[in-house]
């Protein structure tokens, strides 16, 4: 209940954020860029909007996170609006929790209406079979965010907002490459090979949330992926907030 | 043992001997992580707030006031020692339920409005939501910030935001308010409605912990005051007992004595002032008081009036300052 009231809170702080908009501004941009550059495509205009679509729900996404997300609870302890929280009957795994869903619960919206903006686009230029496959891929882009946002308050927690924001880009990127880690770790020798081994593992497995191509073809993956893609998150998110919480538990707010 | 209480009896009032606040041996260093050199915040402190009273914690800054009240919220883990706040662990969620905070220049949201603020932290001091959107409202218009329902907090000046702070504290109606500079960035207004604030809680029952540079204020609201120095507590007692172990002096105006030359033997202890107005002597003590005004009736002056000097607690805290200080030096 505490949580949902900090979550709530938070949401309504990001939502009156001018950076909100500006993503929002960007995103009708971007798909009014593909409107442009679809003649240019030579026929395959449907797909390079439905791919720059929904590509820009997780690069803004990601833009916000790095922004907003990042410094999420280090700019509450820099500013001290933190006393008047902790302050009151409520534990600090809790304030944790309810960031990060506050912040998850924004990134969503902004998914949320992109990914209908995209549909109705092309429902309206009569490519209604895309949309299907562009609701999955938003869910799953959504999933995305609300695991890389639980990085991002871990990384909030323990450190500074700049530093937070190149630790969190630093597992984004590190994230969408996990496959090729694991194919550099057999291609290698023993330390460095065990040190791929060893970050393909602890970096969040991002290309699971990745049916981008599949919603260009107007195909959608099976609904076991997005249920498994869906818990994944869900168990990852947990254990990056059990981190936090570890680290946040015993600071001291000097 | 629960808790019993009529329902006609002030939240604050809670009968037993529990003190609202009791530290033992309560210790906080700093170590730097990459000198590891070890400062001192707070020293063994043995400090004890009774149910229902104002206490005043004084000092300079730096002094450990600000270490204790974090210790005291949890906002701090003690090096060592411990204690109670209303009768809980300290720090501990319990504990917290019954605490009202005003930190220090308090920072808020930027993006919400004086009552969504209120409303939110009301509702995480664990008031429903009907009743904190009433309570919201009417302890805007209580703290004068009435008719500014809709004004983002990042439009509010600094005094705005102290009473906006103190209005959060108190939203909930605690047992026990810590208030970490309250008067700071209000104008001679704002601190009288404060100082109204304070005497009002303490009039419903509530415990009432500030700290405070105003001493004036300080003086005038509290029961008792404790002066922290050098992470030190080094003496708790009431305001009058504090001030009355000091000698008094004593103020004489008088006219038609410019002229005339003190004896040597009250050089020492009694000052003299030539003013426009007159001549006034301010002695030490009361001692010579009967021989300095025969002195000056022989001399022909006109005694306009003569007023005794109530020490005031600034220059009790100045003088515990400045003896602990040299006490320091010589060490």
């Amino acid at each position: 209940m505490i949580a949902l009231l900090i979550a709530r809170n938070t949401f309504r702080e990001a939502s009156r954020d001018r950076m909100l908009f500006g993503a929002l501004g960007a995103g009708a941009a971007l798909l009014l860029a593909t409107q442009l550059l679809g003649p240019l495509a030579l026929g395959e205009g449907v797909r390079l909007t439905v791919d720059l679509g929904l590509s820009g729900i997780t690069f803004l996404g990601l833009i916000l996170v790095l922004m907003v997300g990042t410094s999420l609870v280090s700019k509450e302890i820099d500013r001290r609006t933190i006393y008047n929280l902790l302050s009151r009957p409520l534990a600090r795994h809790v304030y944790l929790a309810g960031k990060w869903a506050g912040l998850t619960a924004t990134l969503w919206t902004v998914a949320l209406a992109m990914g209908a903006a995209l549909s109705l686009l092309l429902a309206v230029r009569g490519h209604a079979e895309y949309v299907p496959g562009i609701a999955q891929a938003t869910v799953l882009a959504a999933f995305e965010l609300a695991v890389v946002t639980s990085c991002a308050v871990l990384f909030s927690a323990l450190s500074t907002p700049v530093l937070s924001a190149l630790y969190t880009a630093a597992v984004f990127l590190l994230g969408q490459w996990s496959y090729d880690l694991r194919a550099f770790a057999d291609r290698f020798p023993a330390p460095v090979s065990d040190l791929c081994r060893l970050a393909a593992n602890v970096v969040p497995n991002l290309p699971v949330f990745n049916v981008r191509t599949l919603a260009a073809s107007a195909q959608c993956a099976p609904a076991a992926h997005v249920l498994i893609a869906g818990a994944y998150a869900a168990v990852y998110c947990a254990c990056m907030l059990a981190l936090a919480t570890a680290a946040f538990e015993s600071r001291d707010f000097k | 043992m629960p808790e019993t209480r009529h329902p006609s009896q002030p939240r604050g009032a809670v009968t037993g001997d529990e003190p609202a606040i009791r530290t033992r041996g309560l210790c906080k260093h700093y170590r730097n992580p990459w000198t590891l050199r070890v400062t001192q915040g707070l020293a063994d402190l043995d400090l004890e707030v009774r149910r229902g009273e104002v206490f005043g914690y004084l000092g300079p800054n730096g002094a450990g006031k600000t270490t204790t009240i974090k210790l005291l919220l949890g906002l701090l883990q003690p090096s060592s020692g411990g204690g109670t706040v209303m009768g809980e662990p300290l720090g501990s969620i319990a504990s917290r339920r019954h605490l009202g905070f005003l930190p220090e220049q308090p920072y808020f949201y930027d993006s919400l409005t004086g009552p969504e603020y209120l409303e939110f932290t009301g509702r995480l001091s664990g008031i429903g939501a009907h009743d904190a959107h009433g309570r919201a409202r009417h302890w805007l218009g209580r703290v004068g910030l009435g008719g500014r329902e809709k004004l983002p907090l990042r439009k509010y000046s600094k005094g705005m935001l102290q009473r906006l702070g103190l209005a959060s504290a108190l939203l909930h109606e605690p047992d026990l308010l810590i208030l970490d500079e309250p008067m700071s960035g209000l104008d001679p207004f704002g601190r009288r409605d404060v100082r109204e604030l304070i005497l009002e809680q303490r009039e419903r029952g509530a415990t009432v912990m500030l700290s405070s540079h105003i001493l004036p204020d300080v003086e005038m609201l509290c029961d008792r005051v404790g002066v922290v120095l050098g992470g030190r507590l080094v003496r708790t007692a009431t305001v009058d007992d504090l001030v009355a172990v000091r000698q008094q002096k004593v103020e004489i105006r008088c006219t038609g004595a410019p002229l005339v030359a003190m004896p040597e033997r009250w050089q020492t202890h009694v000052t003299r002032f030539e003013l426009p107005e007159g001549t006034t002597f301010v002695l030490d003590d009361a001692h010579d008081l009967n021989d300095v005004l025969a002195w000056l009736v022989g001399a022909r002056a006109v005694i306009r009036a003569v007023t005794p000097q109530r020490p005031s607690l600034e220059d009790f805290f100045l003088s515990v300052a400045e003896s602990q200080a040299s006490e320091q030096r010589t060490a």
